[in-house]
């Protein structure tokens, strides 16, 4: 079996996606869903009753008021948002202690994906126009193929790390030296947990939005792209390959973005991404 | 004596005149850590400040002044002068200021960083003592107090700056 055959074959040893999250992203593509469908999904599984009590009652997600009750959580956020604040805390449970590939601890994996999050839609909010569907939850789990793909970047490190560091794309140096990076494995991962298809999108596309084919929504993979770039830059999550990452000049240009436009969401976002890793984060 | 780790985060300074006190910032991207030391009142103090110039947000600025270089750097060096240190004896070092790989410079919030402080310390007639700046490269800058001694580690070393 080649190396990158054997790095997708463990994706199905992951654990399962919690199940009240995966009914969550079921009821979506469900119009007829409303509050009285998710708050059945949700009641049943206290953990995740108790994730989205915290995390809903957080200035990010709730500026005015304080839901108390799952009823008005659900309410409050609507149906998209609580799938959204359901995958973060689903996200956070299944990750391990340490990324052994990425010489990554629990705590700054999480801060890397909160970070990702939050910037994708401060992003958005700053360019104007639509905001992408699902957009915070694809910024939440672009990096989701590095669960699987940890182990085996760590057994091939010292080469991935002298291309990476003579100037190549930390991801296109996994690829060159595994057969496959850690976004098309975090493809295969989103099918396999049957999530929404722009989570799939962003995970696969971040690192290379200009190859992203027609059917995925350019401006939600460039946002994400865009967002990962600002959280690296800043050091937030720092991982191994340090900031050894391309910026796609095209997204940029697709976005409207310049460095001001970052600037202004790195300073107003920074307050959101300390206080959501911390809200999300108990989750684990 | 016992040695006590501060940890300055991303947007903040901290000064202290503790001997048995260490310094420490991790993970500077495209932010800058500038580091200063008195050996003779020996007070040392750090900033990790994330963007050049806070007219992006005087709000953030007036609540946050560590964020930015403009509001930040003065600010480190009235804390020091506030405990009794004199400018012609500080010891000045700078560390971050990394980028990614960006062949057009679309993204440059590090050298941004540099720019400003750079021009910043001319006109107050500041030295740099020693500085590790730019590259694709994550650092992590610690100052000893009691003796000014400072490194950065990066790519896995950690090395006297």
């Amino acid at each position: 079996m080649s190396a990158s055959a054997e790095i997708l074959s463990h994706v199905n040893r992951l654990p399962a996606f919690p199940a009240s999250a995966a009914r969550l992203a079921a009821l979506l593509d469900d119009e007829r869903a409303g509050a009285p469908e998710v708050e059945k999904v949700i009641r049943p599984d206290p953990a995740l009753t108790a994730s989205l009590l915290r995390i809903a009652a957080s200035a990010y997600f709730s500026p005015r008021n304080r839901p108390e009750t799952v009823r008005q959580a659900v309410t409050l956020l609507g149906v998209k948002r609580t799938f959204e604040v359901a995958s973060g805390a689903a996200l956070a449970s299944m990750i391990p202690a340490r990324l052994p590939g990425y010489d990554l601890e629990a705590r700054a994996f999480w801060l890397h994906c909160v970070a990702v999050a939050v910037f994708s839609e401060r992003l958005a909010k700053e360019i104007g126009g639509r905001s992408p569907d699902l957009l915070f939850t694809a910024g939440l789990l672009h990096d989701i193929g590095k669960l699987v793909i940890s182990a085996f970047v760590q057994r091939e490190s010292p080469s991935i790390l002298l291309k990476a560091r003579a100037g190549m794309d930390f991801s296109a140096a996994e690829r060159e030296v595994l057969g496959v990076d850690h976004a098309e494995v975090g493809a295969h991962v989103a099918a396999t947990w049957h999530l929404p298809e722009p989570v799939a999108w962003a995970a696969r596309w971040h690192h290379r939005p200009a190859s992203a084919p027609q059917i995925a929504d350019r401006s939600l993979v460039d946002l994400v792209h865009a967002a990962d770039v600002l959280a690296i830059s800043l050091g937030m999550g720092t991982d191994t390959g340090e900031l050894a990452r391309s910026v796609d000049s095209e997204a940029w240009a697709r976005l409207g973005l310049n460095v001001r436009r970052m600037e202004a969401v790195a300073s107003e976002g920074l307050q959101s991404v300390k206080e959501l890793a911390a809200a999300l984060g108990e989750a684990k | 004596m016992r040695l006590t780790a501060l940890t300055v985060e991303i947007s903040d300074m901290k000064v202290s005149s503790n001997p048995a006190d260490m310094l420490i910032t991790y993970a500077l991207g495209s932010c800058i850590a500038v580091i200063v030391h008195d050996p003779v009142r020996k007070v040392g103090g750090m900033i990790h400040y994330m963007l050049p110039l806070s007219e992006i947000s005087p709000e953030k600025a007036q609540e946050k002044p560590a964020m930015f270089a403009d509001t930040g750097i003065p600010e480190l060096f009235r804390s020091m002068y506030g405990m009794g240190c004199d400018k012609k004896n500080l010891v000045v070092k700078v560390a971050g200021g990394g980028a990614l790989y960006d062949d057009k410079g679309l993204f440059n919030i590090g050298k941004r960083n540099y720019t400003v402080l750079r021009k910043m310390f001319w006109k107050a007639g500041v030295m740099i003592s020693a500085e590790d700046v730019g590259g694709a490269k994550s650092r992590t800058a610690r100052l000893w107090v009691g003796d000014g001694r400072c490194t950065i580690a990066c790519q896995g070393q950690e090395v006297e700056l």
